[in-house]
């Protein structure tokens, strides 16, 4: 095999064996690789309705057949697993991890079973090694991994920083359910509480370093290939300029000029403070330099510090959507209060339940006794000192723990929830932009923004230059517009790409750069078919674990009550002028179950 | 005689200039750590060092003093050039062959300039050469 390593490990966490398998040729051809192959390798080897941390479920991290090989923007592996929310559970990261996970000559890892004390696992290239963590229990991402990395003795400075580690920390231990999974200390596997589930499996960390060479089919025509493309990312103003230098959350000031900045749990679409929270405002008072990940000209990430104050310290350039929950959506506009909160957890979906709690407190439905101190909107510090209680289960950080959806129902008012499938909404408002509500709505792992970005053609089309232009208002050609950018979305993640790059190139460049690299015949028409099968599976699973097509819903707050002002004054999402067309397109029933017809033409009866 | 410069603070640390290289000299497969160069990445230290390989030697060197540069301390065997004894690279896993930067492919830039998309690697002429000419 080309681009594949062909090489599965499997890890028996009860047991702490391992066996490393062959990689099924087919099915890696079939899907791809990373999030389409994870999940049919999870569908097809557990009961989607068990619990998450029942010691059945599996957490696989996979890669794709470009993840690592120098293909532009190929830093992406993806954890997949059945989500403590109840439904499938993904989130993918940049970062060093996953080129190196090939580098050791797997393209994926399954973690079965559960340890019975805390252990990190030590992957080098053949040598796998279960390690007491009992130590590293209670330590934060940053001690883990400066702390595994001298327990490995290695004195070449070179040879030390070459090893790549994903960990969680006491969220993932405290099976906080929007724990997230941290690589090379910066970069996170977010959503859906796929830190719990590791920590639910003991598993600390897992440290990795390899040696083995990635085969490329057909070298010369990948190296043109790459060449191609790093000369159409060369000329983009967002690869080379804005991305670099502002980060994500320099578009922060675009969103809220369309009036779909989500506001105050989702209050209006317009925040008077954008301007003090934009990208180039981080850049501007706190940014010490920016970084990349693996191959990306992009270099969206850096470090950030805030020298004195409250809110000292170091931390990771936040991205638009940090920015955004804990900006706009809590009401802050203290820039330095954005770059303390962000620390290790699903940051939108954090922020997103803080809000809800702002909301609550101030129409009086929790007070100081259930929080503990006063919780409005704006208010920096009790913001930030909320995210750290939620790490440990601290006082009201316990009923953060458990997700936005629970909160909202343990105080009677589950209507303050902005979520789908119990995940919490991220930054978009959709009743200024009809699409992405489709998208949220019908994303598998539930209010999912990167799982079909309609906004590249219904807000920034004029700007990006590669995707058509549709009116945000309007509903028609809207199921059309999504299916399409969600199946295609499939393709970045199966091939191990970072969908960030969709401002600079789009699923024809993954090809030209896929082929090459796997000669395993490829076409536009099959990647796209890979990327169908990849949505369906996720959809298997879902109904499987109990899931309808009632769940394909937005919150009542943006279905009925219309925005407050901002260019999307009066207007709310119409969720179900869309829906029944979208299921349509998608070969689903009235139900939104895939019919036999659909299942067949992607090989899934 | 050109040789590739390399700014240190404009490296985002993205390795593009090792899969270039490698992708250049092994021809069938990707493989970084047959690279003839190298990016330290210290995060807690805010840098990013490329590093061409170059002269082999075969003897561990004595001289391990910090290096000050632009207010910043470097350990010197970060910035050390050599395939030595001392570290596992620049050499070849497995062989032990050690490499040397050979400014490889399409003229007019090496494979690993070319990748570097934000300037940090360029080819420039040696000062020496220029006022010779």
């Amino acid at each position: 095999m080309y681009g594949w390593m062909g090489k599965i490990l499997r890890v028996d966490l009860t047991e702490h064996s391992y066996e490393i398998e062959d990689l099924d040729e087919d099915l890696a051809r079939d899907y791809i690789g990373g999030r389409g192959l994870a999940t049919k390798i999870l569908y097809d080897e557990i009961d989607p309705a068990i619990d998450a941390f029942d010691p059945d479920n599996k957490l696989i991290f996979a890669t794709g057949p470009l993840t690592g090989t120098g293909a532009v923007g190929s830093s992406r592996f993806v954890v997949v697993t059945k989500s403590p929310l109840g439904n499938i559970g993904n989130g993918n990261a940049g970062g060093y991890f996953g080129p190196e996970m090939k580098y050791a000559g797997y393209d994926i890892i399954i973690f079965e079973g559960k340890s019975s004390e805390p252990i990190y696992l030590w992957i080098d290239d053949d040598q796998i090694e279960f390690r007491p963590a009992d130590d590293l229990w209670g330590k934060t991402v940053h001690e883990t991994e400066d702390q595994i990395k001298s327990l490995l003795e290695i004195e070449d400075p070179w040879k030390r920083k070459r090893i790549h580690i994903a960990s969680i920390g006491p969220a993932g231990e405290n099976l906080v359910k929007v724990a997230a999974i941290i690589v090379d200390k910066h970069n996170a596997a977010a959503r859906g509480g796929i830190g719990a589930v590791m920590g639910s499996k003991n598993l600390k960390a897992v440290a990795i370093r390899g040696s083995k060479s990635i085969p490329i089919a057909d070298p010369k025509g990948f190296r043109e290939a790459v060449n191609a493309v790093m000369d159409k990312a060369k000329v983009s103003p967002f690869a080379t300029q804005a991305f670099p230098i502002n980060g994500s959350a320099g578009i922060l000031h675009i969103y809220n000029e369309v009036g779909m900045l989500a506001t105050r749990n989702y209050q209006t679409g317009v925040f008077e403070g954008a301007e003090n929270i934009d990208g180039s405002m981080i850049t501007k008072g706190y940014l010490i330099r920016n970084r990349a990940c693996f191959s990306c000209p992009m270099a969206c990430g850096g470090i950030t510090q805030v020298k004195e104050g409250p809110f000292k310290g170091r931390a990771e350039r936040p991205d638009f959507e940090t920015v955004w929950v804990f900006g706009a959506d809590c009401g802050n506009d203290n820039l330095e209060a954005i770059l303390k909160a962000n620390k290790g957890m699903d940051t939108i979906s954090v922020g997103n339940i803080i809000a809800a709690a702002m909301e609550m407190y101030e129409k009086g439905y929790i007070t100081d006794k259930d929080v503990g101190f006063s919780l409005k909107f704006g208010d920096a510090e009790a913001m930030v000192k909320l995210v750290e209680m939620t790490a440990y289960r601290k006082g009201f950080g316990d009923v953060i723990a458990e997700g936005g959806y629970h909160m909202t129902h343990k105080y009677g008012h589950p209507e303050l929830f902005v979520g789908v499938k119990k995940l919490e909404n991220p930054a978009y408002d959709p009743r200024a932009c009809q699409g992405i509500g489709l998208n949220l709505a019908t994303a598998a792992r539930g209010a999912c923004h990167n799982k079909g970005y309609t906004m590249i053609s219904e807000i920034l089309a004029d700007a990006v230059k590669i995707f058509p232009k549709y009116d945000p208002f309007v509903t028609e050609g809207k199921a059309q517009l999504t299916k399409g950018l969600q199946d295609e979305t499939c393709i970045f993640d199966n091939a191990g790409i970072c969908l960030f790059l969709l401002v600079t190139l789009w699923t024809k460049e993954v090809l030209q750069q896929l082929e090459p690299a796997t000669g395993a015949g490829y076409t536009m028409e099959s990647i796209r078919l890979a990327g169908e099968r990849t949505w369906n599976i996720e959809r298997l699973f879902n109904l499987k674990a109990g899931l309808t097509g009632k769940d394909d819903n937005l919150p009542k707050r943006l279905l009925e009550e219309p925005l407050p002002e901002g260019p999307g004054k009066g207007h709310v999402n119409k969720l179900h002028e869309m829906l029944p067309e979208y299921y349509q397109l998608r070969g689903w029933d009235k139900d939104g179950v895939p019919t036999q017809e659909k299942l067949k033409e992607l090989g899934l009866d | 005689m050109k040789e590739i410069r390399v700014d240190f603070d404009k490296c985002t640390g993205c390795r593009h200039c090792e899969t270039a290289c490698s992708l250049q000299h092994i021809e069938d497969s990707v493989n970084p750590n047959l690279s003839r160069i190298r990016v330290y990445i210290d995060m807690e230290k805010d840098i990013h060092i490329p590093i061409l390989a170059g002269p082999y030697t075969d003897a561990k060197c004595t001289s391990r003093y910090p290096i000050i540069m632009g207010g910043k301390e470097y350990e010197n065997c970060i910035l050390c050039r050599a395939a030595c004894p001392a570290r596992e690279i620049f050499f070849e896993p497995g062989t032990e062959i050690p490499l040397k930067c050979d400014l490889c492919g399409e003229p007019p830039d090496p494979a690993c300039v070319k990748w570097c998309i934000h300037g940090a690697l360029t080819l420039v002429e040696l000062e020496e050469d220029k006022e010779d000419s």
